[in-house]
């Protein structure tokens, strides 16, 4: 079915623009607080609803695609698996609004310290989105395992980040809600690499359902 | 068709079920820092897995419901929702799990002070969770409006949280590491709120999408 196959390629489209409007959103909200760079913090906030709007096309043509074009076993795995990936993608990209508003608190106050976890941690969390996205769209192959084993290290950074900030906060109780900020900061970012780790986890359903699906449906029809 | 719908009405119960072990698991964890008491804490932490297999056996029927009973318009959405919001549900199973590990930590060292807003703050989640289920199985009503609503008294009572903790970190900076975690668990408890916001948010959006869905059909 032409038609269909062009559609399907439609939405790989779209899912990899989202996924790269997600990575775009981390980045620029990271580089705003380093930067101290409230500009470009506010406008990670307005793009958002952009992302917001992405996904509702996304939802809405995977629900067209199932419903006018019947998609059976594979076809319609990879469509659910779309339709609940953009659910983390979305809430990635309202964990990039939240570290963007940090990013505004804290450019009005003094740099407490220069920032070496999170550009850091920033970094790893995008490859990871990245990784999670072209796992998704080239199917089956060793990547989402990468992408679940590197949240370790987002892990591992987010508490070091919390104990060196912990330290300072011991010494200087005032400095407690500036650091408590760039705590969340650190926070966030773990919580978006937990997305991206539940898209990974996803994808390698996705492959290994797509058999046990295959065959449930054989078997009923 | 009879059978199909038993097995929506199966399905609605399924995510009902879902949503009462999240509730439960929230209670359990708040309960597990409130009454000092470890053992439940580790509880809520092992039952995790039943929420995530529990989640992956909504999605697995979701999918098979799609394929085998192809169902229209607003069955179909209602499908869809399902599988979308068992994102949610378990990421605040794991947002409870995370209360606990706090409840354990803070449980071994002495209490800093008398947990008053965070029960609250248990209190109006998991009402939340109850509601915006309840909203997605009962169909379409004001019920998910309220659920939003009530997300800015969480996100009050956590600054009011705080700002209350602030105020002993300051005056004895050794209550910092414990003052930090208390923090974290009722930031835990927003993220759950915001979560429970989300599924009211989908809620609404199927009752909508769901006329201008069927139109699209319809016209095809």
């Amino acid at each position: 079915m032409a038609i269909f196959d062009e559609e399907l390629k439609t939405l790989r489209e779209r899912v990899l623009r989202l996924g790269y409007m997600v990575e775009s959103a981390v980045r620029d909200s990271v580089k705003a607080v380093v930067e101290g760079n409230d500009d470009l913090a506010r406008e990670v906030i307005e793009r958002d609803n952009q992302i917001n709007t992405l996904e509702v096309k996304i939802d809405e043509e995977c629900i067209r695609l199932i419903a006018l074009r019947q998609p059976m076993a594979r076809d319609l795995r990879f469509i659910t698996t779309a339709m609940k990936i953009t659910v983390d993608l979305e809430r990635m990209g309202d964990l990039a609004v939240n570290i963007a508003e940090r990013a505004i608190e804290l450019s009005k106050e003094p740099l407490l310290k220069p920032y070496v976890n999170i550009p850091k941690m920033a970094e790893i969390t995008q490859k990871m989105v990245r990784d999670t996205i072209e796992a998704f769209l080239k199917g089956c192959t060793k990547l989402p395992y990468e992408v679940i084993n590197r949240d370790d290290e987002v892990d591992e950074l987010t508490v070091k980040n919390f104990n060196e900030l912990l330290a300072i906060m011991i010494q200087n109780p005032k400095i407690v809600p500036l650091a408590v900020k760039r705590t969340y900061v650190a926070k966030y970012l773990e919580r978006i690499a937990d997305h991206a780790t539940n898209i990974a986890e996803m994808v390698i359903y996705m492959c290994k359902g797509k058999i046990i699906r295959h065959m449930t449906i054989k078997d009923e029809v | 068709m009879a059978i199909f719908d038993e097995e929506l009405g199966a399905l609605k119960e399924r995510v009902l079920r879902l949503g009462s072990m999240v509730e439960t698991a929230i209670r359990d964890s708040v309960r597990s820092l409130v009454e000092r008491n470890s053992d439940l804490a580790r509880k809520v932490i092992e039952r995790d897995h039943q929420i995530n297999a529990l989640d992956v056996e909504i999605d697995e029927e979701c999918i098979r419901l799609i394929a085998l009973r192809q169902p229209k318009a607003s069955d179909l959405r209602f499908i869809t929702t399902a599988m979308r919001i068992t994102t949610d549900l378990e990421r605040m199973g794991d947002l409870a799990e995370n209360i606990a590990e706090r409840a354990i930590e803070l449980n071994e060292e002495p209490q800093l002070k008398p947990y008053i807003d965070i029960p609250r703050m248990a209190d109006i989640t998991q009402e939340m969770v109850r509601d915006s289920l309840e909203a997605l199985v009962a169909g379409c009503s004001k019920l998910p409006y309220k659920v939003i609503k009530r997300d800015d008294e969480v996100d009050n009572l956590n600054a009011q949280v705080f700002n209350e903790l602030l105020f002993y970190m300051i005056q004895d900076p050794n209550t910092v590491p414990r003052a930090l975690r208390i923090n974290y668990v009722s930031k835990y408890l927003e993220s759950i709120a915001d979560h429970a916001t989300n599924i009211a948010e989908m809620v609404i959006y199927m009752c909508q999408g769901k006329i201008v869905r069927h139109m699209k059909i319809s016209e095809e």
